[in-house]
């Protein structure tokens, strides 16, 4: 990787979320299974980060661990200088599978964050719709799940996680699961919907193109054990439009990505 | 965006569809009873089988006219045994499963006797029953409850067991406690397990009270069957049998009835709705 593409983190002096030191170990009869190891990572607000890596590298607990659902073995993890010992609820999670309950109508699973909040009834709906409308969804609202194609399905978890303008978005591989055609105009929705709020969001991804189009900052992960081999910085204007993907510098980002994850 | 509006007429066309196939089914399966029904006479009228063996179904009718009243008071005796055997093990099965799930000592020391006393077949206990609580109304909803609450409790368990764990944890970042947790998704999820298991157990809880009936009693349909044998009076026999069945039938098309009410949402009962790719 090039002297340039490296970064001297600037940004984590003033740190939203940060990981030290954070490793996790699971103990299977006699042997110890090392899954991550010496995580050390700051996202500073407002920023859109992204954790790439190889299949099993421990990118999503890494994501579970920083939403406090997961607990290290090792290592430390703070939000806004708090430390995180339970699962943190001043966030947005959306996950590959979209999680959508069957047994309510798309509303009703946009809903489920302010009912489990206990946030004002009338304010959220009215927010709810508000946000299903902006996603292409209007008109859906009292369909189930099942009526939904994976794309429509996926928008309103996404709804769901930025119902209550939480602090952080977390996204684990939340497109990993859709075609490339929709997947495309999801990054495009994702990063104009980031752009409106500025939430910090931190985006797990095994898609090479979708971290660099998406992130300010990318962390590449390694494999056995888990932990973090390289940071890369996308300096690309905002925002940033499909046809930049065929840019030079689009590529070279690219190129960079492969080969610190190690497949040239 | 591929769904709606197209695919609703296409569904209704489909349900009506349906509606007509399934008018053809019921016209000749009524045919084919009709049929059975008039060799059965045939055979019957011709000797080739004593009454007292095989009565024929024109006899079983005028036998089924003649005792309305008769059968009738008796049916709402098993009705009452069955409903409240059948109430008691839906109760108790998910109370169990609930118990079994959250609590951890209930799952250990507990949850394996259950499996252990189910291997016992519970009919035998009727004789015990008879002991311990005389002849009256609550042995035979005892042993219908016997009989019916372990397929509840074993099915309701599995449903709120396999919740997926990113939606407890998509919960719990929330702020959801277990409670909370437990009536928002291990509750709706464990339905249709439970519903299945209703199904098995609504006919469970009826063999129960009629076994019941059978071991002592003096009332019930099982104890018109157990009469009637007394007096080689099979005719009276088919009768009651008549009244077992329809009995069972109206239980079960009343659990179907609310698993349908209950669960529009499950794939299961997804019918004229559009479908996602």
């Amino acid at each position: 990787m090039s002297a340039a593409a490296l970064v001297a983190d600037a940004a984590t002096a003033h740190a939203q979320v940060r990981l030290s030191g954070v490793g996790k170990s699971y103990r299977r009869a006699a042997t110890t299974f090392v899954a991550l190891e010496g995580i050390d990572l700051a996202v500073a607000r407002s920023e859109f980060v992204s954790i790439i890596g190889p299949s099993g590298c421990g990118k999503s607990t890494v994501l579970l661990i920083m939403a406090g659902l997961v607990a290290p073995t090792q290592g430390s993890v703070t939000v806004d200088a708090a430390p995180v010992n339970a699962p943190l609820t001043n966030v947005g999670i959306v996950f590959q599978r979209d999680l959508l309950f069957d047994w309510r109508t798309v509303l009703g699973n946009v809903l489920l964050q302010a009912e489990v909040r206990g946030l004002d009834r009338r304010a959220s709906t009215e927010r709810a719709l508000g946000l299903l409308a902006q996603a292409g969804l209007g008109g859906f609202e009292n369909r189930y799940p099942w009526e939904l194609s994976g794309g429509m399905r996926q928008r309103v978890a996404i709804c769901r996680a930025l119902l209550h303008r939480a602090d952080l978005l977390l996204l684990d591989e939340p497109f990993g699961a859709l075609d490339a055609l929709t997947r495309d105009q999801m990054n495009l929705d994702l990063q104009a919907i980031w752009g409106e709020h500025r939430t910090t969001a931190v985006l797990v991804t095994h898609s090479i193109s979708e971290a660099v189009f998406l992130s300010d900052r990318v962390f590449i992960m390694g494999s056995r054990p888990g932990r973090i081999v390289d940071t890369l910085a996308i300096d690309l204007p905002r925002p940033r439009t499909v046809e930049m993907r065929e840019t030079e510098a689009f590529v070279r980002y690219q190129r960079l990505l492969r080969e610190g994850i190690g497949h040239p | 965006m591929d769904i709606p509006s197209g695919a609703a007429p296409a569904g209704r066309m489909a349900g009506f569809g349906a509606w007509l196939g399934g008018i053809a089914r019921l016209r000749d399966a009524t045919l084919i009873f009709l049929a059975v029904c008039a060799s059965w006479e045939l055979c019957a009228r011709l000797g080739l089988f004593p009454p007292y063996v095989l009565p024929a179904p024109s006899a079983i009718a005028l036998r089924l006219a003649e005792t309305a009243g008769f059968l009738w008071s008796h049916m709402l005796v098993t009705a009452a045994e069955i409903a409240a055997g059948f109430l008691l093990a839906l109760v108790v099965g998910v109370l169990l499963a609930a118990a079994i799930t959250f609590i951890p000592f209930v799952d250990r020391a507990i949850y394996p006797w259950l499996v252990v006393i189910q291997v016992i077949p519970k009919v035998a206990l009727g004789p015990l029953l008879v002991i311990w609580l005389g002849f009256g109304f609550f042995p035979k909803v005892l042993i219908s409850f016997l009989l019916a609450f372990f397929p509840i409790m074993i099915d309701t368990m599995i449903g709120m067991k396999s919740v997926e764990r990113d939606a407890v944890f998509l919960l719990q970042s929330m702020g959801a406690r277990n409670a909370s947790i437990f009536w928002r998704l291990r509750f709706p999820n464990a339905l249709p397990h439970l519903f299945g298991s209703l199904k098995v157990a609504i006919t469970l809880a009826t063999v129960g009270a009629i076994v019941g009936e059978f071991i002592g009693a003096d009332r019930g349909l099982g104890y018109v069957l157990i009469f009637a044998n007394g007096g080689m009076d099979t005719t009276l026999m088919f009768a009651a049998l008549v009244w077992i069945s329809v009995l069972a039938l109206v239980f079960y098309a009343l659990v179907a009835w609310a698993e349908r009410a209950c669960l529009r949402w499950h794939v299961s009962h997804r019918s004229e709705s559009g479908h996602g790719t």
